[in-house]
């Protein structure tokens, strides 16, 4: 059972999440930290139902829910969560003829976003000049980077992103990971194997018989000392890739995933 | 006023119509205005009487039209619910209210069914529009045909968003249809939205205040399902008081249409239009069309019982509710609509209450009523008068009327 700390962004007392009849996590208690984590299972762990569980989507079964510190049940400050919560599903859906920019501008809005809000996010995750690509023809990995627009438009401090790696091939995978570390301070994906995890997240997690457990070949990594840890950016202005140590990106197969992390 | 002038600044202004016209696309919303204008007006045009059009029967068949336009709308509403829910992870992890993204659906879906409907009741109503007579229970006709597809939409749209997968729309179709079909002739439940109630006698005006309460149900209905989501999802306990109002508000109307009792129109004062050659006929005036086929049909009848104790000097089309009678030289008789062969059957009716004949006249007598009907005399039986002149058979025929109107007409004593 993982341990919950002050700076855990996750915490669970007791929570429980079923789906179709049957416990996809039983009621556990646990703390998810900061940074980029990773939780793997197989089909049919029901890890999208948990993604979608923490990223206050559906509500808990059993227990209780706290995400950057907002208790899920209290409605009075659950849209104030949602305005820190970014959100990507594994088969994210569109519409019809949306083009990327649409897409985008489609989430600006509901996020109370301006234009810029737009332009800076496609420049970010380099669709400028796909904007106006309708959706639905785009290639797997540019569909990704658009998915990953759309919901992170409004700069989250938290992001769900569910299976974003999964239709990928190596190189397209190793090009997108330094833009999910930079997403949001937190970054929670899921994977169907903590094989495809390890390599570029601080902390990885086993959804298993309906526990949470940490992956066995990969111990949780210490946290740096705190002064070590870069200094939050402000979350205004230009978006810029979130500088973490080296040491805590695990050494890839592709050393140009290095470089390009360290790019500011 | 400052937030009014932030509210319509064009920048938002054009944000919102951008979210506005991808909803659109979503659900290929814009083509189906097309699709229900048409779907309407040929429904309505099938609730047409035939052969005239005045605004009670427009009016009459906008509102008919629902029952076809109305299940289509639901599925269209349920098809939208139900790629709204898809869309949770924009629209649900929101800034906005939770409250927004279904609010702008239902505002596109209103907005879309109620010009598909106002486009067909138009095109429906065109051939009427210059003559005017326009009145405030035909406004209340259209609204309260508007009030039902609007609850249909709101239903459909809920269903979709309840249960996101696809059978839901055919499921909320067939309900919807199920609605329309199931509900018992003769009971009062055919006065609520869409109504069942067919065309009214030209005699008769729609009921304002069973159009109102038709209004008031379909409205305080989809108030109530639209506003109990609302709190449901807002869990804004306020809303339940707009709930409770708007059921109340469907109680009074139920109650309303129950004491009604299926009646959906009373009788009405209304001056008839007249011909006075060659014989006084007199219609209504939305059948004033008719008047001189209707005079030249009745001519040889009237001809025929001059000089005879029934001598016609009016023709006056009278309400459904009344029996066609003969009294003093005026003759009532029915003519719903001008349907093929109108003038014919008017004839005939008239025809059939000069006599009191138990049975269909057979012999002599179907022989006389031929004639007077100016119909092909029977060759059988032989008789005299089946080869006589005109000039001698109505000489006869006066002599012999009080035997023919007693129905006791044979061949053997009276030749």
């Amino acid at each position: 059972m993982t341990v919950i700390v002050e700076t855990s962004a996750i915490v669970a007392r007791g929570l429980g999440v079923r789906h179709g009849g049957r416990w996809v996590l039983r009621p556990s208690s646990f703390g998810l930290p900061e940074g980029m984590v990773g939780i793997a299972g197989q089909d049919p762990s029901g890890r999208s139902d948990l993604l979608a569980t923490l990223a206050t989507l559906r509500r808990p079964h059993a227990g209780r829910l706290e995400v950057l510190g907002f208790d899920v049940r209290n409605r009075a400050t659950l849209r104030r969560l949602r305005t820190r919560i970014g959100f990507l599903p594994a088969r994210a859906r569109w519409a019809a003829g949306f083009t990327v920019h649409d897409l985008v501008s489609y989430a600006a809005y509901y996020q109370r976003r301006s234009p810029s809000s737009v332009r800076d996010v496609l420049t970010a995750l380099e669709l400028s000049d796909a904007a106006a690509w309708p959706y639905g023809e785009l290639p797997a990995d540019l569909r990704v980077r658009a998915g990953l627009a759309a919901a992170c438009v409004h700069r989250p401090q938290i992001a769900f992103l569910d299976e974003p790696l999964t239709l990928l091939g190596d190189a397209a995978r190793a090009e997108l990971v330094p833009l999910l570390a930079g997403l949001a301070p937190t970054v929670v994906l899921t994977a169907p194997s903590a094989a495809w995890l390890t390599p570029w997240c601080d902390h990885v997690y086993v959804l298993e018989r309906a526990r949470l457990v940490p992956a066995g070949e990969t111990a949780p990594l210490a946290a740096p000392p705190a002064r070590e840890l870069p200094e939050p950016e402000p979350h205004h202005g230009h978006w810029h890739l979130v500088r973490r140590p080296q040491r805590m990106i695990r050494r890839p197969q592709n050393m140009n995933m290095v470089r390009r992390a360290a790019v500011p | 006023m400052p937030d009014l002038a932030r509210a319509v600044r064009p920048a938002r202004i054009a944000r919102v119509a951008r979210v506005v016209r991808v909803d659109a696309r979503r659900g290929s919303l814009l083509t189906a205005v097309p699709l229900l204008a048409l779907l309407g007006a040929v429904a309505g045009w099938r609730e047409l009487p035939a052969g005239f059009r005045d605004w009670d029967s427009v009016v009459g068949a906008a509102e008919a039209s629902v029952r076809w336009s109305g299940p289509t709308a639901a599925g269209l509403a349920a098809w939208t619910g139900m790629s709204g829910r898809r869309l949770d992870y924009l629209r649900a992890i929101t800034a906005r209210s939770p409250a927004a993204a279904p609010l702008h659906d239902l505002a596109l879906l209103s907005a879309v069914a109620l010009a598909g409907y106002l486009a067909g009741a138009l095109v429906v109503a065109l051939p009427v529009l210059p003559d005017g007579g326009f009145r405030d229970a035909h406004l209340l006709g259209i609204l309260a045909g508007a009030g039902a597809l609007a609850l249909y939409v709101a239903a459909g749209y809920l269903a979709g968003l309840s249960w996101a997968h696809p059978p839901v729309v055919a499921l909320t179709v067939a309900a919807a249809a199920a609605w329309v079909a199931l509900r018992p002739e003769g009971s009062w439940t055919v006065l609520l939205p869409p109504s069942l109630i067919g065309p009214a006698d030209l005699f008769d005006a729609p009921r304002a205040g069973v159009l109102a309460a038709q209004l008031c149900w379909a409205g305080g209905l989809a108030a109530a399902l639209v506003l109990g989501h609302l709190a449901w999802i807002t869990r804004r306990r306020l809303l339940l008081g707009g709930v409770a109002l708007a059921l109340a508000a469907t109680a009074l109307s139920t109650a309303r249409l129950h004491a009604a009792d299926g009646v959906a129109s009373r009788p009405s004062q209304v001056e008839h239009v007249c011909r006075h050659w060659p014989v006084s006929v007199c219609v209504h005036p939305s059948l004033a069309g008719a008047l001189p086929a209707l005079s030249a049909a009745v001519a040889p009848l009237a001809t025929r019982l001059s000089g005879t104790p029934d001598a016609i000097v009016r023709i006056e089309q009278r309400s459904g509710r009344e029996p066609a009678s003969f009294d003093g030289g005026t003759v009532g008789f029915h003519l719903p609509d001008l349907s093929p062969g109108y003038a014919r059957r008017a004839v005939h009716e008239i025809e059939s209450t000069l006599t009191r004949c138990p049975a269909p006249p057979t012999g002599l007598q179907a022989q006389v009523s031929a004639w007077l009907r100016d119909d092909p005399v029977p060759a059988r039986p032989d008789t005299p008068f089946s080869r006589w002149s005109e000039r001698q058979r109505r000489a006869w025929f006066a002599l012999r009327y009080s035997d023919f109107q007693s129905c006791s007409l044979t061949s053997v004593y009276y030749f």
